[in-house]
Parts: C-alpha cells; sequence; structure tokens
C-alpha cells in the first residue's frame, strides 16, 4: 500500500561511502558560488572583484558596492533559498511518501500569496493605511506579510494534523486550503488597478536580487533554523519511508514528528517565498536528482546533498537569468521551470522503468 | 383546466418576451431601423428628410498623430478602422465599424463591420481613459455605466456613483453582460489587449451589444494618445469640438518641446526612470520609441541606459538588470520611479536600502506620479494625465528646466520628501 518509488530498496549502512560524492558537490557548491560572483550584466575584471572580496576596493567605487551589495547578497540569498526549497521537498515527499510533493504543498506558498497580494494590491487605499500607518510596502513589509500569510495556513494545517490520522488526508487538506486561498488572491486581483496587479504579477516572478544585508539578517537565521531542524529529524525522516505504522512500532511519536516535519518545511518555505517570491519547480527536481545521484533514501545522506545542490542549481539558475551579451534579465521562475520540467518528466519516465523492472 | 390555461398564458408571455430578441438575432445589419426606436433619447436629432446629396457631417477629423484609427467619411455615414487594436495586431485583427448617422440608410458593402447607429447616446466606458474625453466633450452627461467606480480619480464619477447616474459593470470576460443589456447603451467603449480571457468586446459582440475597441494605450506617442478624443467626437459627431479642444493642446505641447529644442546635449540632465512595475532585481526601462522616451526626449533630458542597443526602436519597456541599471543611474540628476504606495523618499529607500546610493535620491531630486489620487487608489496620472500631455510635459520641465516654465505650478508629479 505504501510502495512508492521515493522509498526504495537501498539499505541504510554505508554512508561513509558516499561522502567523497559529498565533497565534490561542496566543492561544485563553492566553483559556482564564486562564478555567480564574477559574472553579472556590469562587466567587471576577475582581479577587481577579488579585491573587493579580500577586503579592498575596487579601481570604481560602484564596482565595489556591485559586488558586495549586488552580487554577494544575491549568490548567498540563491544558495540558502536552493537549500531550503530542496529540503522542503524532501520532507514532503518523504512524509507524503509521493514524489510529486513540494514544499509548497500544504498551501503555503498560497498563503505566503494572499499577504501579499493584500498588501500589493490595497496599499493606499485609506482603509490600509490607516490600520499600517508606516509605507508597508517595503521588502521587509512584502515579507512580512508573506510570513503573515503563511503562518496563518500553516497554523490551520498543524491544527487539522493533531484531528488528523492520515498524512493523505492532511495532504488533500493543505491543497484545499491553497485553492481557497488562491481564490481570494484572484479575487484581490479582479478588482485592483492594473499598476498594482502588474506589481504583484512581477513578485510571482521570483527573484533572489531583493534581498539586501538588512533582510539577510532575518532570512539567513530563518533559513538556518529550518535546516538545523531538517539534520535532527533524519533518523525519524528514514524510519517514516518504511511506513508510519513501521515508525509506530519502532516507539516513535508519528505525530510529533510529524509536526515538527512541517514546522521546518513551513520554515523553509516561508522564509523563501516571502524574501524572493514563490520559486517553483527546484523543491520537487532537487531531492529526485540527489536520490538518483547518490542512488540512496538515506536522510542522513540526501539532507546534506539536498542543502549542496539545492544551493547549486538556485545559483546556476540566478547566472542563466541573465541573458549573455545584454544588461536584461529574465523572470528566475521561468529559468527554474526550465530545468525543473525536464527533471520531473525524466523521473515519471523512469519511475515508470522501475516499476516494470 | 385552469393548469394549461396557465400554461399557454405563459407561453405567450414568453414569446413576447423573446420576440424583440429573436429579431435582433436574426438581422444584426438592420441596426439603425430597429435601434433607433430603442434609444430614444438620440432619435431627438435624428435625420427626418434624408437627401443621399447632404453631406451631414460639415465637421471632419483626421488623425495626425495617432496611428491606430483611420476615418472616412461618406455623405450620411462614416467608416472607422481600429488598425492596431493592440499591440503586435495583423491587419485580420483590425476592427470595421460604419457610422451610420440616424436617420439614414444602412450602406450596404461593409460586411465585415459593424453598423453603429450616430449620435450613440447613452455610453458605457470600460477604461480611466475614456473618461475626460466624454467630460472634455460635454458629453458626461451620456455616461450611464463604468467598469468599476474605485479606479476613477475623476471627481464626477464618484458624484455621478453616488447619485446612482452609473452602473457598474465590471470588465474581462467576466463582465456583467446582462446589466449592460438591461441599460441599452448607444455605445460601450473598451480596449483590447489580444487574449481573449481578458478581453471585454467578445463576449458584448456576442450579446449583440454596440461595443468599440477603442485602445489608445497603443499610441507611441503622448500626443497620439490624446488624440482618441477625435475618435470618441466621431460618435457623437463632436468633431468640431474635439478639432479645438486637441489643437489646442497640440500646440501647446509643441511649444513646450520647442523649449527644449535648443539646449545643447550637455544641457540635458541624466534621468533614470522606471515603470511602476520593477521589483527587486528586474527594471522595466523605457525603450526608445516608447511613450516614456517620447516625454524625456520632448522635455529635453537624457534616459540612464536609454543609449542600449536592446531598446532602440522598442515602443515598450524592457527588463534590466538592477545591477546595470545601479551602475548607469547611479549619477543621474533626477529620478521617476513611477511608484505607488510611497509617501517618501524614506518609505522608498524603505524598499530597498541600495537605492540610498542613488545621486538623485541624495539630493532629494526623485519625483513621483501621484500627485493626484482619486479616493479608490486610482492615479490621475493614467486618466487625465492620459488628455492632457501639455500638462504632463510642463511637469516635467518645469522638475529638469524650472526657468523654462516659471509659472507652471505642478499638476501630476510630485517631489517625494525627505521623510
Amino acid at each position: 500500500m505504501n510502495q512508492t518509488p521515493i522509498a526504495s530498496t537501498t539499505e541504510i549502512p554505508h554512508t561513509s561511502s558516499r561522502s567523497p560524492l559529498l565533497i565534490v558537490l561542496l566543492i561544485l557548491l563553492i566553483a559556482v558560488f564564486l562564478l555567480s560572483l564574477a559574472l553579472g550584466s556590469v562587466a567587471i575584471p576577475l582581479d577587481q572583484i577579488v579585491r573587493v572580496l579580500l577586503g579592498g576596493s575596487a579601481s570604481r567605487d560602484s564596482w565595489t558596492q556591485i559586488v558586495l551589495q549586488f552580487r554577494l547578497p544575491k549568490a548567498l540569498t540563491g544558495m540558502l533559498a536552493g537549500a531550503a526549497l530542496g529540503i522542503g521537498g524532501l520532507q514532503m515527499q518523504t512524509l507524503f511518501r509521493n514524489p510529486l510533493a513540494d514544499p509548497y504543498v500544504l498551501g503555503i506558498s498560497s498563503g505566503a500569496s494572499l499577504g501579499v497580494a493584500l498588501i500589493v494590491l490595497s496599499v493606499g487605499t485609506p482603509g490600509v493605511m490607516l490600520l499600517a500607518g508606516v509605507s508597508l510596502f517595503s521588502d521587509l513589509g512584502i515579507a512580512l506579510a508573506a510570513s503573515l500569510g503563511s503562518a496563518l495556513v500553516l497554523a490551520l494545517v498543524l491544527l487539522v494534523a493533531r484531528r488528523v490520522e492520515s498524512s493523505v488526508t492532511l495532504l488533500i487538506l493543505g491543497l484545499m486550503f491553497g485553492y481557497g486561498v488562491s481564490a481570494v488572491v484572484s479575487l484581490l486581483l479582479y478588482f485592483s488597478i492594473a499598476q498594482r496587479i502588474q506589481a504583484y504579477v512581477n513578485w510571482t516572478f521570483g527573484s533572489f536580487g531583493a534581498v539586501t544585508w538588512d533582510q539577510m539578517q532575518v532570512f539567513a537565521p530563518a533559513i538556518l533554523i529550518g535546516l538545523a531542524i531538517a539534520f535532527l529529524l533524519s533518523k525519524s525522516l528514514n524510519a517514516l519511508l518504511l511506513g508510519e505504522t513501521y515508525a509506530r512500532s519502532m516507539g516513535m511519536n508519528v505525530r510529533r514528528v510529524r509536526r515538527w516535519i512541517i514546522v521546518s518545511t513551513a520554515l523553509l518555505a516561508g522564509a523563501v517565498t516571502a524574501f524572493c517570491g514563490p520559486i517553483g519547480f527546484l523543491g520537487i527536481a532537487v531531492p529526485h536528482l540527489c536520490r538518483s545521484l547518490f542512488n540512496t533514501s538515506d536522510h542522513r545522506i540526501l539532507i546534506p546533498a539536498t542543502i549542496l545542490m539545492g544551493g547549486i542549481v538556485a545559483m546556476i539558475a540566478d547566472i542563466l537569468t541573465q541573458l549573455p551579451g545584454t544588461q536584461l534579465v529574465l523572470p528566475l521562475n521561468a529559468i527554474t521551470a526550465l530545468i525543473g520540467a525536464p527533471v520531473v518528466i525524466w523521473i515519471i519516465l523512469r519511475s515508470r522503468g522501475l516499476k516494470a523492472a | 383546466m385552469i393548469k394549461s390555461r396557465l400554461l399557454s398564458v405563459l407561453l405567450i408571455i414568453f414569446i413576447f418576451a423573446a420576440l424583440p430578441a429573436i429579431a435582433q438575432e436574426a438581422t444584426p445589419a438592420a441596426t439603425p431601423a430597429s435601434t433607433a426606436s430603442a434609444t430614444q433619447e438620440a432619435s431627438v436629432g435624428c435625420v427626418t428628410n434624408y437627401d443621399p446629396n447632404t453631406d451631414y457631417f460639415p465637421d471632419k477629423v483626421k488623425p495626425e498623430y495617432a496611428k491606430g484609427w483611420t476615418v472616412e467619411y461618406h455623405n450620411s455615414y462614416k467608416v472607422v478602422d481600429v488598425t492596431t487594436p493592440w499591440p503586435g495586431a495583423t491587419a485580420k485583427d483590425a476592427f470595421e465599424y460604419v457610422l451610420v448617422e440616424c436617420g439614414t440608410p444602412a450602406p450596404s458593402g461593409y460586411d465585415g463591420a459593424e453598423v453603429i447607429q450616430i449620435p450613440s447616446g447613452k455610453v458605457i466606458a470600460l477604461g480611466t481613459e475614456y473618461v475626460p474625453q466624454l467630460q472634455e466633450l460635454g458629453l458626461l452627461d451620456d455616461l450611464i455605466g463604468v467598469d468599476s467606480v474605485a479606479l476613477y480619480s475623476t471627481p464626477e464619477i464618484a458624484q455621478m456613483a453616488a447619485a446612482k447616474k452609473l452602473i457598474e459593470v465590471g470588465s474581462g470576460a467576466s463582465v456583467n453582460v446582462e446589466a449592460i443589456l438591461d441599460a441599452q447603451p448607444g455605445l460601450v467603449l473598451t480596449f483590447g489587449s489580444g487574449d481573449p480571457t481578458y478581453d471585454t468586446h467578445p463576449v458584448l459582440i456576442k450579446a449583440g451589444v454596440p461595443v468599440v475597441v477603442a485602445s489608445d494605450y497603443v499610441e507611441q506617442s503622448p500626443l497620439g494618445q490624446a488624440e482618441w478624443i477625435k475618435f470618441t467626437a466621431l460618435f457623437y459627431n463632436k468633431e468640431g469640438e474635439a478639432n479645438a479642444i486637441f489643437d489646442q493642446k497640440a500646440s501647446a505641447y509643441d511649444d513646450l518641446a520647442k523649449l527644449t529644442s535648443t539646449l545643447s546635449d550637455d544641457q540635458k540632465p541624466l534621468i533614470l526612470w522606471n515603470s511602476y512595475s520593477s521589483y527587486g532585481n528586474s527594471w522595466n526601462i523605457p525603450g526608445s520609441e516608447s511613450f516614456a522616451a517620447h516625454y524625456i526626449h520632448d522635455a529635453g533630458a537624457k534616459l540612464v541606459l536609454g543609449d542600449d542597443p536592446k531598446l532602440q526602436g522598442n515602443n515598450n519597456t524592457l527588463p534590466f538588470d538592477f545591477e546595470a541599471v545601479y551602475n548607469a543611474g547611479l549619477d543621474a540628476k533626477f529620478w521617476f520611479p513611477g511608484v505607488f504606495g510611497v509617501k517618501t523618499l524614506a518609505d522608498l529607500v524603505a524598499q530597498d536600502a541600495r537605492y540610498a546610493d542613488f545621486n538623485a535620491v541624495k539630493t532629494d531630486q526623485v519625483y513621483n506620479n501621484d500627485a493626484r489620487l482619486g479616493a479608490g487608489g486610482g492615479d490621475d496620472y493614467y486618466e487625465s494625465g492620459v488628455a492632457n500631455p501639455q500638462d504632463v510635459l510642463a511637469d516635467l520641465i518645469k522638475i529638469m528646466h524650472p526657468d523654462l516654465v516659471p509659472d507652471h505650478p505642478l499638476v501630476y508629479f510630485r517631489q517625494l520628501p525627505p521623510k
């Protein structure tokens, strides 16, 4: 009954034999990080970038600023967001034993979208101004609204999770919450002014470039806490792979574990959506990439692997948003989907092959 | 017995109620005759003794700046073509309207065209830009409906809505067709995007409503867009008025543009101008043939990134990497961010701390187009500003070359206060 492609056969013991591959990923991560510092729409010579990174200043002031205020926070954001979405997706796929689950499956990103839609589409109208008193339409304001929105949906999901025994029911409820919230967003859009709709649509395109150092002080800790929880959960996640009944028989408190999985995923997906917009596909694709690369379903391997791989893929996607040879930039979500869609297709084809075999 | 009688009575009522609809369905081309009785107000000015040799339209208009429409005058009817109903439209997307003077016969030979009787009488406007046109032509009393009152900043709209003189019908595919049919407008003005999921006109055409796709937004020059007042005037035989109103605006605009035409290249300030929808990494910078670029040129200024090869010949905006904008725009003298929901410079910098590095922010030279906001948040810049390019241009010149227009007070733009 609980047989799915992702909970496949590999046994847990030989952890150490896979660590060389992890080191390769780590080196790759560092390389891509440096690459994303070196590449950008403004051509800055490599030696100047190195000088700035070593604490000096470039021959032009604006170059120093671009490296320190633009490329560094953007690369860090991409790395953290990719890791967060990958881990969120991994946890959801394991919890629901569904290879197509992603970090947003519980309606968390829809909640965030509602928060943002409320701010972007109604700010400036008298009622909201009275409530706010200050400018809500700042990036931190958007992040705050998105966090509140996703926290609201999370609270609902947790409330239901306490009562509901089956994870599948939870999955369906999460989807339903998502639909309900999206409906409210489309109502807001319907009654809104063109400029505002455009601003909202732009948010949905996603971007790693909106996180400045001020916001990084909130963003990075949120992601790191979420990732830490995931690390602590890795043994429980392994147990869940074998089915909730089995996990329970081993003395695991399934409901408590489930709650922590949800909290961790909500924190990860909520923070990313709040600061970068709803970024799709990474959450689905990265865990699958790692599973096939490492040929394991052991979370003690998969979690670090997904973190590294998520960071790599997200930063590469961000590099690709810059049209080569121009100063134009493409929407991040278009790029992640361009990478993500073929991966998902490949997974579907491959898992069918596994079943046939 | 009673039951069957009741049934037959109901049946008769039903048939009678359905007759007009059936008749309309059957003879769509015969509208002049049938709608003549429907819109009684319009029939007041109808021609009684039709003479084929009389020119019923002594006043004529001709688009000089606008490129999206054409008109061809005949004695008792006008053939109007909307050639560019949306950006990228091809010849087969064009709309043809035959405007037939009330009391004269509809011409034959215009099979694909929609026949509309003029003067059109009651009108429903599904876009903010039509209201200033109607107002200036003295036709606001004919306005009986809009898409959504909250979007409008013209004060008369709120007043008319409060007096229950306006219906709200929404827009797009879910437009309230029943309310529109019930109101029996002689004309519905809307604009098209080419995407049937968002457009209003396909639904209304199907319902037999006299809808006209008046996409003034496709014009690339400010005067071209303002000239659409002539288009709206066609439906009310107000060509004389429209010519007078527009000529005055055009000459005011040209006089202003002349003021800056003698400026040398280094007298023209470098300005940062991004469209309202910039967020995060991507900044929308107007192309060299765009609406904004015309204003910037005529106001005697140079656009940051304006010489980028990708922008040449582009009539829209292109998304630029913030890094590139930052690099090129740091020294710009003025910044026109085109944002909403921002009261002060501090609010703007709160969106992104990196904005504080711009020279224009440091010197408080940031101007936004939201000086006139309606109660529902609608920006008059996109409403009466469309009809008054000479005021928008005067604002811009006042900001960048205050000596040239010393007496002009800012209308649509305001300087963002530091706090």
